[in-house]
């Protein structure tokens, strides 16, 4: 093969450099760009996927009125106490971040970013319709808060067991390794086994959870079709499956803490629970905003949990964000209306994207 | 070890033990015989300990029924999709790190900017492009659309970065080309950047979901991921439930085996896959 070794050796620096970067290019132009401003297109028109399918004309440029259908509605008011608890947190948020920016206790892009979210709580959660008003869309802002709920949930439990559990696991040892390996394990999981497990774990009839139940005396709980624990249900199951990767994550964080603040401390006898409120979890902060971030963006995305073990239900209570993107687009075939709220999901993740990035930048500093 | 640290160890084993149950439930399932599971699941402590045991299931499952074709199916879209990615993360990376070219910069952000779409803003466009092209239903349909996302390139430009300037200086006073360093030079000592990036992909493409959802509909083209979740919502009916573990537990093996013998590179692969996209 005289021909090959002569063309390659003949390209310039830059030629050389457009010919590897080519293959990524065609496809990512191809597969990502495009499709997301074909999304941002498709969220301006009367879509349906039938209809479309068949008679590529028959779609309508409606401007911005699925933005509408699916966030406005008729007659919509806005007040301080439409849903007071959820604003006065958003408030105490606002104010909080407002504290810790000015005293530096936050970075300031954290506290900035802290403060738009807890911002946008108070205006969002305060509107409601009027009298005569109603949404155009029962169903979107419930989901949303569903999606927000199950987040609150899901982060907050992870985060927690993950920074006990990693704090006890960092020593070196091969016991100490396997158990390690034993709580990373459910984490290479698909989703469909991480439901199939724990669809039947949370049987009423023939679960693990009622048979334990059962053996003392008490009477199973209908986990997957009782309102009140359906939402817990797929937290447990979220929590079991993606604690493996915050667990890495704050062993990693831990690493980097030096021995000797230890020793110093233990001189001074802070040891255990004192050593690691004092010495642990500030030097770990950053850590933990990012594992934070991270588990906001993963879980914001929650799909299959939702659809596989609860179908959404009981009474639409663990309807999430991207099951109703789903539903709509290929149940109803509304690909619109369904592009317009996958807009809203972008906004949304970006936003957590962009202060992840922002925190992330400043670790490698 | 000091008393300390065991006592620490046994008393994590406690939720460790926990944490392995519902693993252990499914495989423990898994072994028991349909009609003894329709009766009771906790046969024999709690049901943890296969007994009565059988291996009925899994003969079963490769009999009849499309379990070894999904697997099948998984295993060919997993593939590809990992050798895809490793060739445009591999070029386009290098050429980001180590070479000089006009509108380096502009490039690099467009490609930082993609790291912000989840796949979940762009499956609906994505679906419509597929359908105008005829594309659903294939292998290679469950493939490209991963192929875009550029977090390989980011893991191969930073691991790019950190080998030092002058091997590449000396391959090129010996008069070497940029292709040939590439791939002669550079590709070689990437291996283990290749190796977590192969794993990252190979277990998000084994796992993946609601893109197979949406463009598989032809269940000869399901993946097992895709298929486990379709005989799961009516298991106790059709199949007997130890069927459809063992189902769970076929769809399991890859990516747990991947994890037992390559556990170093999965643990670098999702930290990275998941700090950075």
């Amino acid at each position: 093969m005289p021909l090959r070794p002569k063309i390659g050796r003949s390209l310039s620096q830059a030629q050389a450099a457009y010919a590897l970067l080519l293959p990524f290019l065609a496809v990512y132009a191809l597969f990502l760009i495009y499709p997301f401003f074909r999304g941002v297109w498709i969220s301006l028109h009367d879509w349906n996927l039938l209809e479309v399918a068949f008679n590529p004309a028959a779609k309508e440029y409606v401007g911005l009125r699925n933005y509408e259908r699916v966030m406005w509605g008729k007659d919509i008011e806005w007040s301080l106490f439409a849903a007071p608890l959820i604003q006065l947190a958003g408030l105490a948020a606002l104010a909080g971040a407002a504290f810790t920016g000015w005293t530096g206790r936050l970075s300031r892009p954290t506290a900035l970013a802290l403060g738009v979210v807890a911002a946008l709580v108070v205006l969002i959660a305060g509107l409601h319709p009027g009298e005569e008003g109603r949404w155009y869309d029962r169903r979107f802002w419930p989901t949303v808060g569903n999606t927000l709920v199950f987040v609150g949930l899901a982060v907050p439990g992870v985060t927690l067991s993950a920074l006990v559990l990693a704090a006890a696991l960092n020593r070196e040892s091969r016991a100490m390794a396997a158990l390690r390996t034993l709580f990373f394990l459910s984490q290479v999981l698909s989703v469909t086994v991480v439901t199939l497990i724990w669809q039947i774990m949370f049987s009423p009839r023939q679960g693990l959870i009622a048979n334990i139940t059962e053996l003392f005396g008490g009477t199973p709980i209908n986990w997957l079709t009782d309102a009140q624990f359906a939402m817990a249900a797929i937290v447990i199951a979220t929590i079991w499956w993606s604690l493996g990767i915050a667990l890495i994550l704050f062993l990693a964080g831990l690493q980097d803490i030096s021995k000797d603040l230890y020793e110093a401390a233990a001189l001074d006898h802070c040891t255990g629970v004192r050593a690691f409120r004092h010495i642990t979890l500030p030097n770990l902060k950053r850590t933990i905003t990012l594992v934070v971030i991270l588990q906001i963006i993963l879980h914001f995305q929650v799909f299959g949990q939702s659809h596989l073990m609860t179908q959404g239900g009981p009474n639409d209570s663990t309807q999430v964000l991207v099951r109703y993107i789903y539903q709509t687009g290929f149940r109803d075939s509304d690909l619109g209306r369904a592009s317009a709220m996958a807009v809203f999901l972008f906004v949304v993740m970006g936003a957590f994207s962009v202060i992840q990035f922002i925190v992330g930048r400043g670790k490698s500093q | 070890m000091t008393r300390g640290t065991s006592w620490l160890v046994i008393a994590l084993a406690i939720p460790a033990f926990l944490w392995l149950v519902p693993t252990l439930w499914m495989v423990s399932l898994s072994f028991q015989p349909n009609d003894v599971l329709a009766r009771t699941t906790s046969s024999t402590a709690l049901g943890l300990v296969p007994w009565p045991f059988t291996a009925e299931n899994y003969a079963a499952l490769f009999a009849f029924g499309q379990t070894p074709w999904w697997f099948l199916n998984s295993l060919i879209v997993a593939t590809g999709m990992t050798l895809g990615v490793l060739a445009v993360s591999t070029t386009a990376g290098y050429a980001l790190a180590r070479l000089e070219f006009p509108f380096k910069k502009t490039i690099a952000t467009i490609c930082l900017i993609g790291l912000m779409v989840p796949e979940q803003a762009v499956f609906i466009p994505l679906y419509t492009m597929f359908a105008d092209f005829g594309w659903h239903n294939s292998y290679h349909a469950l493939i490209l659309p991963r192929m875009a996302v550029p977090i390989g390139v980011f893991l191969m430009m930073q691991f790019f970065r950190a080998i030092p300037q002058d091997i590449e200086e000396a391959a090129r006073l010996d008069g070497v080309g940029w292709l040939q360093i590439f791939w002669h030079v550079m590709l070689p000592l990437a291996r283990p950047a290749m190796m977590t990036l192969a794993i990252l992909t190979f277990l998000y493409a084994w796992n993946d979901y609601l893109w197979p959802l949406v463009s598989a509909q032809q269940r000869e083209y399901f993946t097992i991921t895709l298929g486990l979740a379709s005989i799961q919502s009516n298991f106790a009916q059709s199949e007997g439930l130890g069927r459809v573990m063992a189902s769970g537990v076929i769809a399991s093996l890859p990516v747990v085996v991947l994890f037992l013998i390559f556990q170093r590179y999965v643990v670098q692969a999702m930290t990275a896959g998941g700090t950075k996209g």
